[in-house]
């Protein structure tokens, strides 16, 4: 049982590490920086941003620390970073196979198609994991060190309920990595998706006659600043991200149980 | 699931079209058990395809095959089925990163591994090193070793000694009759006909995704002939070639060249009366058996598909060309004509020269297109 789960997370164990540790340098330098612009009147600052910038960036209260992580690592590293990395790592599993020709091996043994998918895909979790459950007390000791507090529900509320989008976000990648053959293609196809989805929902945004087209984009339904400030969320967004994930599962599920490999 | 102990392999009208090309046109054959089953033909006449569609990777446009008594259309019996499948396929895409070691502790963990010791004495993988490292031969092995380390019922290998130096060849070749004589069904692909014959208990011909021929190897042995190339005087030349059984003779500067299909005896004879300067016999190229016994590409649908012909014993003589574990035209030492290794193992490899560097050597056993 889960042989291939453990094989596959096993592999990217030395990336997840990596993968923490450039997250955590990263908050470190943001929370330093906010100690360096501590007294900035960011009001002034940010006054002649358009809208839709501030939209864009989830630029909403920046003078403070939960603001700020809100903003510039929850925003830029757990939205759009991340999100592309786990499309593109996602879009790589299959199509890798493939191109390798490993996928004939593995479809050698006593597996279904579908099993061995999900099997190969839950070798994602060990990043996905990593990086929330290591980047999380990183940043909290970084806060800490700095002599600023953040409620530590809101930041494990921030972490925990990133793991929908990010499954989202893998999902997208897994069903171009059952469609294609080769490896780089569904990579850059699925980042490609994410960040167009990424660009819609921001963009989009403000103008209240096309407003629909951002229900498209999983960043819709993950907003971190709000829950870092006030642990503010709701519910039903996370359910619809799971469902759209299960939905992509799904989806890969059979097409790649259809196709010839 | 009666017919399952004695026919490992059944197929039935197989068929698969991409749509550009018809890679398996209504391919139909049955592997016994205990038996060894060379798959031959040219590069691209829809072997892998074949075997692709064996194991479920592909699905077939119409036709189906019995694998173990499974369809290969239920995914749920082949699966099953595939506890008791070995599997060599013609490119080893092992994982790259981690070493040998560490994909036979995944493969076992998914199939069973209760030969791998014993495999491992056998075909020797350094498998304390990562895979990436690994030249051709010694993937090659490490996929042997994977693909009968859980001691399968029916193996089923593409191309499976590509990469791998004589000796090692040698020793796969010795290892396929012991598993034959266990009991094990070894179903293989192959477009090296010495290879075939050195194993194999009966061949299936795929021409352009048509089965030509299916037959004994005894029977294409003696239909195939020999490639021989003398070097000689002009007198001698023309004698040579008016010899029963020689076939297409082509005259080159310092002597002539020609498939010879007549008794090896009559040949040495005489050659023997001749002042020789040199000469070659060796295996003909697989394309030139098509050529002379199929015709050309169009012709082949012509072909007698599938009837277990037979048509008379081999040579017996066993005067044959060396076992060079190349199949071309060059024979080993020069010297041409030497005691084959009938159906015994022959621990007599080439030369002596390529011995123990496993290595580097990757065009062994190819090919002479």
């Amino acid at each position: 049982m889960f042989e291939t789960a453990r094989y596959e997370g096993r592999r990217r164990l030395r990336g997840a590490a990596i993968l923490t540790a450039g997250v955590g340098a990263y908050a470190g330098f943001i929370v330093w920086y906010f100690t360096v612009l501590e007294g900035v009147n960011y009001e002034d600052v940010f006054r002649d941003l358009p809208p839709a910038m501030l939209e864009a960036f989830g630029i909403e209260s920046l003078s403070t620390i939960e603001g700020f992580l809100g903003a510039q690592v929850f925003n830029f590293v757990w939205l759009l970073g991340l999100g592309l990395y786990f499309a593109y790592a996602a879009g790589g599993t299959v199509a890798g196979d493939i191109e390798t020709e490993r996928m004939e091996l593995l479809l050698s043994f006593p597996v279904t198609r579908s099993r061995l998918l999900v099997e190969k895909f839950a070798g994602l979790l060990v990043p996905m994991i990593a990086v929330n459950a290591g980047g999380g007390p990183i940043i909290y000791l970084f806060v800490v060190a700095v002599g600023e507090t953040v409620p530590l529900d809101h930041l494990l509320l921030a972490h925990l309920l990133s793991i929908p989008f990010l499954l989202v976000c893998a999902g997208v990648g897994l069903v171009f990595s059952v469609a294609v053959d080769r490896a780089a293609v569904a990579e850059r196809a699925a980042v490609g998706t994410v960040f167009v989805l990424y660009l819609v929902e921001s963009v989009v945004g403000g103008a209240d006659a096309y407003d629909w087209i951002q229900y498209l984009s999983p960043t819709h339904y993950y907003e971190p600043t709000p829950i870092l400030i006030d642990g503010s969320f709701e519910p039903i967004d996370s359910a619809i991200l799971l469902v759209a994930f299960v939905g992509l599962l799904i989806l890969s599920q059979v097409l790649f149980e259809r196709r010839d490999i | 699931m009666s017919g399952e102990t004695d026919r490992p392999l059944v197929v039935e009208g197989l068929t698969k079209d991409f749509g550009s090309v018809v890679a398996n046109d209504d391919v139909s054959f049955t592997v016994n058990r205990g038996e060894v089953f060379g798959f031959l033909g040219p590069n691209g006449a829809g072997k892998s395809t074949t075997i692709r569609l064996l194991l479920g990777l592909l699905k077939p446009t119409s036709g189906t095959a019995r694998v173990l008594g499974a369809d290969i259309r239920d995914e749920t019996a082949l699966t099953e089925a595939k506890r008791r499948i070995g599997y060599l396929p013609a490119h080893l895409g092992f994982d790259g990163e981690v070493t040998g070691e560490a994909v036979l502790d995944y493969h076992g963990e998914m199939k069973g591994d209760g030969r791998r010791e014993e495999l491992l004495e056998l075909f020797t993988p350094p498998v304390d090193r990562p895979v990436r490292e690994y030249s051709t031969g010694n993937k090659r092995m490490l996929g042997l070793v994977q693909a009968f380390m859980h001691d399968p019922d029916l193996v089923i290998m593409d191309e499976p000694t590509g990469g791998l130096d004589p000796l090692k060849q040698e020793a796969f070749n010795e290892f396929v009759r012991e598993e034959r004589d266990r009991g094990t069904t070894v179903f293989f692909s192959s477009h090296v006909l010495s290879e075939v014959r050195r194993v194999c208990d009966r061949v299936g011909i795929l021409r352009a995704g048509r089965l030509v021929e299916l037959e004994n190897v005894e029977a294409l042995l003696h239909r195939s002939g020999k490639h021989v190339r003398v070097h000689a005087s002009d007198a001698a030349v023309a004698a040579i070639a008016g010899l029963d059984g020689v076939v297409d003779p082509k005259r080159f500067a310092e002597g002539v060249q020609f498939v010879y299909a007549g008794d090896v005896n009559a040949l040495l004879g005489e050659l023997a009366t001749h002042d020789v300067s040199d000469v070659e016999i060796g295996e003909p190229p697989i394309e030139d058996v098509f050529a002379h016994y199929y015709g050309s590409e169009e012709s082949a649908d012509g072909g007698d598909d599938a009837g277990e012909a037979s048509d008379g014993g081999g040579e017996g003589d066993g005067v044959e060309t060396p076992n060079g574990g190349d199949g071309a035209e060059t024979p080993n030492g020069g010297d041409g004509a030497e005691t084959p290794n009938g159906g015994d193992g022959a621990e007599t490899p080439n030369g002596g020269d390529g011995v123990e560097t496993p290595d580097e050597s990757d065009g062994a056993g190819a090919t002479n297109v």
